[in-house]
């Protein structure tokens, strides 16, 4: 062990979420309620310790070299790194059994795999290489980028794109002033879509000898525009997000404390 | 009458989607040059960067992908350009996952070439990507090095001049994040909160209205909603700095000012068919009445 | 060349994404499949490139005695993918339970101290500073905004309270939350149409600018 930092941190961390769980391992193999009890008091350590860590600012906790909690963050852009890509083993087992199977729409499976394994590779090829996965030295593209220009983008922009069309068309099927409500609602976003475009000048463009009043006509609409935006939209808003803070920060105290289990595919009493 | 608004009311949405392409690539294909006025969130995201000095960090955060690209590409690249021209020291780093590396390659690779004179490593730089959004922000609050420990193209950061000083977050001026979604709202409510670091955010136009809320209790330095505010942002650098203004006026490249022509014209379609909608609604409801 | 081929992929995967518009189609469907898997690819990618080797492989090779605690993070970020073997899927928990809980922890402090705290303070400020001086000046009075922010705030957080039935004083207090919510949900309409809309300003500008025009030699 000679030449190891054994930094308080560090063998803090090593004792709570290295040690524990291999405890909670060898005793889950013989108990089966170690089993769910184990990550329940993992989760407790890691859900408190950023929390102490902001309101005991003691060396042994926030300390940026040998606190635990700074310590915790690191990990957690790891262990983040691994959880990313974990639908991917679901996605490629789905596909694979639609494709062995020729099961309807198979075709499209192994167009999703071949895209998956193609850029995957041409990731990892560049991590491991050194190579990258952006521009070369030379200002060329890597295998990589050049997929992610001509296949990723275009996809993606154009996939999100279409959500124009049918916003319009949603719009004009489904946008009544039925009631008090809607009228509010339909009046507020009319006036809001007015205002943050030059939507006067534009219908005065044939008529020229309008444009003065349209210009007025904007800068009038612009400003009960922001108005709109700055105080009724902005109460609203600070009453949403001061609601929803409080029910996270209450879902967090429970899941903390080991109350909600759900996340671990547990039931309560479990 | 009635018989033609049944009918309008019934059409094709194909036909919808027909006027909504038309009334989109007209403006591309011929250019009104609409005036745009500026409002008051994108002034003070312009005033605050205009009041740093001159070798000042800052640090611009993609937190979008190509979904939102054509808004927060031009806020990105807008500040980018406007803090190289005041001679601020820019550090990139992405945290959204799905695309937002490439598009910070791509402008920093763009600006770059635009600004011969500015140095990388020492001017500006690109962290790249790092999982774990908030778990790199509450590190970077102690130790940027230890949240990107290289640059995109592996070189250690203790390499870079630009970190000679800068060891943490709360040493960078100013935070400029374009983002979609969560993450931006967690510059505001996590670093700004923790760090007291000033947050400009860009959010696409779908987010925007919840940031009012934090302009209104302090906790934004600036905002740029969405394309309209991308093009206001566009207006004042090129007011302001005359070699910006001639490359706004001379580029084919897309930029936010050239996408509010599209933006009126559809904005007018949408009105119109809400109109429509509503008085073939209220026409049909005073027959059902008289019936 | 490659530019040139690869402008056509990315404007013919383009128009194969948008002939959905007009109906479900194969077409479609092939681009709407090669989306899906190269995404999951580029997760791959990035995570490879950008987190785990700066950040787990590279420090465990060039200084293990100040590093070796991060195999623990890679172990537990591994640990996830045991959820896929069928007889030890339940060691994957103390994974998910140390990513979860950790954010979760992050979060408590962040919506008390980034959200709550502040937007409360919003609705602290004097309601003496009143401008009478035009119709305009009024409605811009710093104390009006107050105290509309005020009463819309609270307002709307009456709404939301559904822990016990509005009776005859929160009923009407409810209903002006709810007014309050439907210009707010207004605006936000009018600018999501903004923001939808960009996005298909940005797809027919690469379609007419970058693809038609040079295809052309406009």
């Amino acid at each position: 062990m000679s030449g190891l930092d054994l930094s308080f941190g560090k063998v803090a961390l090593f004792i709570c979420f290295g040690l524990l769980p291999i405890a909670g391992f060898l005793l889950g193999l013989r108990a089966p309620s170690i089993r769910r009890q184990g990550p329940i008091i993992l989760a407790f350590l890691a859900g408190i310790i950023p929390i102490l860590s902001i309101y005991i600012p003691k060396r042994f906790l926030a300390h940026p070299e040998m606190g635990m909690s700074p310590r915790l963050d690191q990990y957690l852009i790891i262990v983040a790194g691994f959880a990313l890509p974990l639908g991917i083993v679901n996605v490629i087992q789905n596909s694979s059994r639609k494709a062995i199977r020729r099961e309807q729409g198979w075709p499209f499976a192994v167009v999703l795999l071949v895209g998956l394994f193609l850029m995957g590779s041409f990731g990892i090829y560049g991590a491991w290489t050194g190579e990258g996965i952006g521009f070369r030295a030379d200002g060329t593209s890597t295998p990589f980028k050049w997929m992610e220009e001509n296949c990723f983008k275009p996809l993606q922009s154009t996939i999100f794109a279409l959500l124009a069309f049918f916003m319009a068309s949603a719009a004009f099927r489904a946008f009544r002033a039925r009631n008090a409500e809607a009228t509010i609602l339909l009046v507020a976003g009319v006036l809001v879509m007015m205002g943050r475009v030059p939507l006067l000048e534009f219908l005065a463009t044939p008529f020229p000898p309008l444009m003065p009043a349209a210009a007025a006509g904007s800068q009038w609409l612009g400003k009960l525009t922001e108005w709109i935006m700055d105080v009724p939209n902005s109460a609203a808003q600070a009453g949403i997000i001061i609601g929803a803070a409080l029910g996270a920060a209450a879902m967090a105290i429970r899941v903390i404390l080991g109350i909600e289990r759900s996340y671990l595919g547990l039931g309560k009493g479990e | 009458m009635a018989g033609l608004l049944d009918k309008l009311l019934k059409i094709d949405r194909r036909w919808i989607f027909f006027f909504v392409a038309l009334s989109v690539t007209v403006p591309i294909l011929v250019p009104l040059g609409l005036p745009i006025s500026t409002t008051s969130a994108t002034q003070m995201a312009f005033d605050f960067v205009e009041a740093l000095e001159p070798g000042d960090v800052v640090l611009l955060s993609f937190d979008y992908g190509p979904s939102s690209a054509p808004e927060n590409d031009p806020m990105a690249e807008g500040f980018m350009r406007h803090c190289l021209s005041r001679d601020l020291r820019v550090v990139v780093c992405v945290l959204y996952p799905l695309g937002a590396l490439g598009l910070a390659n791509n402008v920093v690779a763009r600006i770059g070439h635009e600004f011969p004179n500015k140095v990388y490593g020492t001017d500006y730089v690109n962290l790249g990507y790092k999982d774990g959004d908030r778990a790199v922000m509450r590190r970077m609050g102690e130790s940027i090095a230890d949240a990107f420990p290289t640059d995109v193209n592996g070189r250690p950061i203790a390499d870079l001049p630009i970190f000679h000083g800068i060891r943490s977050i709360r040493q960078i001026k100013v935070v400029f994040t374009a983002a979609t979604g969560l993450i931006g709202e967690w510059w505001i409510t996590l670093v700004h909160a923790q760090f007291g670091t000033p947050v400009i955010i860009g959010p696409t136009a779908v987010s925007a209205p919840k940031y009012y809320a934090y302009i209104s209790s302090g906790q934004l330095a600036g905002m740029l909603g969405g394309m309209k505010g991308a093009a206001e942002y566009e207006q004042l650098i090129a007011k302001k700095y005359p070699d910006l203004g001639n490359y706004y006026k001379r580029t084919r490249l897309f930029t936010a000012v050239k996408g509010m022509d599209a933006q009126t014209a559809i904005h007018f379609v949408i009105i119109v068919f809400i109109l429509i909608g509503n008085v073939a609604f209220f026409a049909s409801r005073l027959r059902q009445g008289r019936s | 060349m490659g530019d040139l081929f690869g402008t056509w992929l990315a404007a013919l995967l383009t128009l194969a994404a948008f002939s959905f518009l007009y109906k479900d189609n194969p077409i479609f469907r092939f681009a709407e499949s090669l989306f899906a898997g190269v995404s999951l690819g580029y997760y791959v990618g990035i995570v490879f490139d950008q987190t785990l080797k700066p950040n787990l492989f590279e420090p465990l090779k060039t200084n293990f005695g100040l590093n070796w605690d991060l195999m623990l993070a890679g172990v537990l970020g591994a640990l996830l993918y045991v959820r896929y073997v069928p007889r030890i899927g339940w060691v994957a928990r103390y994974g998910l339970a140390v990513y979860v809980a950790y954010y979760i922890g992050v979060e408590f402090t962040q919506k008390i101290q980034g959200e709550v705290m502040p937007q409360l303070a919003r609705t602290i400020r004097p309601l003496n500073q009143w401008s009478l001086d035009s119709v305009g000046a009024f409605f811009t009075s710093p104390s009006l905004v107050s105290l509309l922010a005020i009463v819309g705030t609270y307002s709307v957080l009456v709404y939301f309270f559904f822990s016990k039935e509005h009776g005859r004083i929160m009923r009407p207090i409810s209903r002006l939350g709810i007014w309050f919510l439907m210009i707010s949900f207004g605006a936000a309409f009018g600018f999501t149409v903004m923001g939808r809309v960009a996005l298909l300003i940005g797809r027919l500008n690469f379609l007419i600018l970058d693809w038609i025009y040079p295809t052309l030699g406009i």
